[in-house]
């Protein structure tokens, strides 16, 4: 029997010494020298003109590139990045921009610059999604949603190279948006060099999947699912970063995120739920910000789709949902009642509150006017993902449902995995969709044109599909005009048209979260814009 | 053993081959267009679709479509993902790597745990151990793979921080992938931190190892419990106690060896279920293997990759069956003989 014994022994040991071997090996190299951050999903690519997700943002942006201009939300000015002084001549409708020196390239396996960044580099970022001509405009899709939406590729007529350090830009009108626009994450500067090698070696698609920069980290590998993994970038123009590593492991459950963080598996991230994690008892080792997000979420409809063709139905819809209990239980208080399309953050916002207020009544009332009294059934269209505009689109439209049911409407739930969900939604297979909006720019045209106007319908980002010429007339008026006060007339003028013809329903303006070990430090998550690694950094001797 | 070998590897072809037969025939049926099923190139991309009409016959008849495909598939050529244009067959084998590695030590725990187990269980008929070790083993047997592993996961690394609950390694140990298999992926790496990411590794390959062994191990225990029982009850043993041998060698030498051939038996079948639950332990622990693959790719409508993981975790469990019916059949002649009905 003392056999069966050994067994019974062996077997317990060999558990044993597996369990005991989990040594927390916090004090070698390669972890105290990077940053794991648990990203919510796929970037769709690695080339932020080529997409408005907020996830591809995050990916690539601030990391691997850098823009000519950017915005210094406290200064609330307009600094120097990749060029160092500009000006504006012929009454603001030519800019000229003189570059910096010694900004190089990524050096990567793939890719080695010979050069340092060139106006010519410049025009060619420019240009392949100006000119429908330029060798890589169809590349990777050939679309390119913010610059379309935002009227971009209309304003700018000719990017000029007068010298290798000085590039100028001729514009069809002056616009006070331009410079805003410019200092987007999505103007990224991207190298010609590479582009040109990329065409000669026959693989322009390259260019997206295999990116080069001049940003603070070079990208080095991407797992779909998996991870992204960058390493720093040594001979970035500011200061390099002090992080070696950066690693994005992609985590869309957003449970799985918080325990990854509460396991030390992620040392940041987005998107965390707040509230469950402020009932779990973590000590001082997790710390959790918000930063003023200036967004809106709304609900769109489809203005092709019958009924929501009527204004007289969409005036129901808005009267028939209960908005300030969708704040309390979707943000637990976390945000604000939308009054307009505008928060409250921007300059041109006006404290009138432009929205219809909770009348079940009323609601049935323009409902049996527009021939509709016996109700009727259509889709609501839910994010799979959170948002910072939308933490939980599923449970919102759950409640808006429960609302309409009290009017004898009777609305379905769809949703689909979110590519797919926004490819679908850019064919309008929608009746109203439960989406938002994150501005770019401080500029508060940022919320117009891109939702409400013509152009936007053609690339799909105006879910309500509403295009009214005149509508769009104001938005240009607003945006060629110079005078703050004047502007903020023209866009008060444009929130009263949307309150009338009620393209969506505005709900809430809400803050953005982030989670992160207590020490990590300077991660930054810019208003206007995706999360910044570039100054971030791990504090010793921290750890217990 | 030869002819028995031969049957045995024929019938493995002709399964691989009506396995190919199915898939070609799933590019049909699902929706869309057959061609970018199959190759996940889209008509949109016009050149190379043509191309494709051409190199896969999709002009000649479904059986000339079907050569063109068995032989693409054979030489590796298993066409793109539709959502990120890799090549599906390149994809695939570090995921393969990752899967087999987790698989084998789970079935090497579940040896190591199971039939000492068993066989102790045995020893102790009726007796309080006895009784015990089944009770538990028939609790285990029935605790569904999801939630335990999710209660493992709270319990283990949750509570007590002992362990992370995703991925292979912390992802800092920039390892470069070329198996999959994370171990034999750092022992060839020339990382100069060796010894700490095998730490890290080891500490997060258990916990999945564990979920992953239970299943196998109490089925084994019970297996080798009673076939020890039929064993010890046989004249032989019986015989070897009258001639005065001496307990240790009664069991070691004479019982445990009879014993073992029905436990080698089933290896097969314990292989097939630890297969199905490895996919739905590989998405609860994010591992970077094909059972994880496989269900994204359900999700994304990906039909190439569908196709790719469906072989690949349907080739493995056939493999392993036959590897060990042959093993089975080889040490033990009695068997062969049984299904022959040779002297």
């Amino acid at each position: 029997m003392r056999l069966f014994r050994v067994g019974l022994f062996a077997s317990v040991a060999v558990t044993g010494t597996l369990i005991a071997c989990s040594p927390a090996s916090d004090e070698v190299a390669p972890l105290r020298q990077g940053i794991i951050y648990c990203s919510e999903g796929n970037p769709e690519s690695f080339n932020p003109q080529l997409g408005t997700s907020g996830t591809t943002i995050d990916a690539t942006s601030a990391q691997l590139y850098d823009r000519l201009i950017d915005y210094d939300d406290e200064q609330q000015a307009f600094v120097p990045a990749l060029a160092t002084r500009w000006q504006a001549m012929d009454k603001g409708k030519r800019y000229r921009f003189t570059l910096r020196d010694n900004v190089q390239f990524h050096q990567t396996p793939w890719f080695t610059p010979s050069r340092p960044l060139q106006a010519h580099d410049v025009a060619f970022s420019f240009r392949r999604w100006l000119n429908t001509g330029h060798p890589y405009h169809e590349v990777n899709g050939g679309s390119y949603p913010f610059f379309t939406a935002s009227g971009l590729n209309r304003l700018i007529e000719q990017v000029t190279v007068i010298d290798d350090k000085t590039v100028e830009f001729q514009l069809s009108r002056s616009d006070s948006s331009f410079l805003a626009n410019l200092a987007t994450d999505f103007a990224v500067i991207l190298s010609a060099e590479y582009g040109a090698e990329l065409l000669s070696r026959g693989t322009p698609e390259q260019l997206d999947k295999q990116p080069i920069g001049t940003g603070p980290f070079v990208f080095e590998e991407f797992r779909k699912d998996l991870i992204i993994r960058y390493h720093r970038h040594e001979n970035y123009w500011r200061e390099a970063p002090e992080i070696e590593q950066l690693v994005y492991s992609i985590t869309p459950n957003a449970n799985k995120r918080m325990l990854k963080l509460l396991t030390g598996e992620c040392d940041v991230i987005p998107y965390p739920l707040v509230e469950e994690l402020a009932l779990l008892d973590t000590g001082d080792d997790i710390q959790i910000s918000s930063t003023v997000n200036p967004n809106i979420a709304f609900w769109a409809f489809n203005t092709d789709h019958p009924p929501f063709d009527n204004v007289l139905v969409r005036r129901a819809m808005a009267h028939a949902i209960n908005r300030p209990a969708i704040i309390q239980t979707i943000y637990n208080g976390n945000a604000r009642l939308a009054t307009g399309v505008l928060p409250e953050t921007s300059w041109a916002y006006s404290p009138v509150d432009l929205t219809y207020g909770y009348d079940p009544q009323r609601a049935r009332e323009l409902l049996t006017e527009a021939g509709l009294a016996e109700g009727f059934s259509f889709d609501i269209w839910a994010m799979p993902v959170q948002r910072a505009y939308n933490p939980n689109a599923q449970k919102m439209a759950e409640l808006i449902q429960s609302d309409l049911a009290h009017i004898g409407v009777q609305a379905n739930i769809v949703s689909y995995e979110w590519n797919a969900f926004r490819r679908r939604l850019a064919r309008d297979e929608h009746d109203s969709v439960l989406i938002g909006w994150i501005a770019d720019n401080a500029d508060p045209d940022n919320f117009f044109r891109p939702l409400l106007s013509c152009a936007a319908v053609n690339v799909g980002t105006n879910r309500a599909n509403w295009c009214v010429p005149e509508f769009d007339d104001l938005l240009i008026r607003a945006i060629t005009e110079n005078k703050t006060e004047t502007r903020k007339k023209l866009y008060h003028e444009a929130e009263n048209w949307i309150y009338r013809e009620v393209p969506l329903v505005p709900i809430a303006n809400s803050m953005r979260f982030q989670a992160s070990r207590s020490d990590i430090h300077g991660v930054e998550v810019p208003a206007y814009g995706g999360v910044s690694f570039r100054q971030a950094y791990r504090s010793d001797g921290a750890q217990p | 053993m030869i002819r028995y070998s031969l049957r045995r590897l024929t019938l493995l072809l002709v399964t691989l081959w009506l396995l190919t037969v199915f898939l070609f025939a799933l590019n049909y049926f699902f929706p869309g267009d057959a061609l970018t099923n199959m190759t996940g190139v889209r008509s949109a991309d016009a050149l190379h679709y043509q191309r494709l009409v051409a190199e896969r016959n999709f002009d000649g008849s479904i059986f000339a479509q079907y050569l063109a495909f068995l032989s693409h598939f054979m030489t590796g050529d298993w066409g793109q993902s539709l959502t990120t244009q890799r090549d599906v067959f390149n994809e695939l084998l570090p995921l393969f790597g990752a899967t087999l590695e987790l698989s084998l030590l789970a079935m090497i725990l579940a040896l190591v745990i199971g039939a000492p187990l068993g066989l102790y269980a045995a020893g102790q008929q009726r007796g309080t151990m006895d009784r015990v070790i089944m009770g538990v083993s028939l609790s285990a047997y029935s605790i569904p793979v999801f939630w335990l592993a999710q209660l493992f996961i709270l319990f283990f690394a949750v509570k007590l921080g002992w362990t992370p609950i995703s991925g292979q390694i912390n992802p800092l140990f920039d390892i470069e992938v070329r198996s999959g298999a994370i171990i034999a992926d750092i022992l060839l790496s020339d990382s100069s931190y060796k010894s700490a990411a095998l730490a890290d590794a080891i500490n997060h390959l258990w916990l999945p190892v564990i979920v992953l062994a239970i299943m196998p191990a109490t089925m084994l225990m019970r297996i080798t419990r009673n076939s020890m029982l039929d064993v010890l009850q046989q004249n032989f043993i019986r015989a070897a106690r009258a001639r005065g041998l001496s307990e240790a060698r009664i069991l070691l030498r004479h019982a445990l060896p009879n014993a073992m051939q029905p436990v080698v038996r089933q290896l097969g079948l314990m292989f097939s279920v630890l297969m199905s639950n490895i996919i739905v332990t590989e998405v609860i622990f994010n591992w970077p293997g094909i059972g994880g693959w496989l269900v994204k790719s359900i999700y994304e409508r990906d039909y190439p990759v569908m196709q790719g993981g469906l072989f690949a975790i349907a080739a493995i469990i056939l493999l392993v069956n036959v590897a060990v019916e042959l093993f089975h059949a080889w040490r033990y002649p009695q068997v062969r003989k049984e299904l022959y009905a040779e002297h």
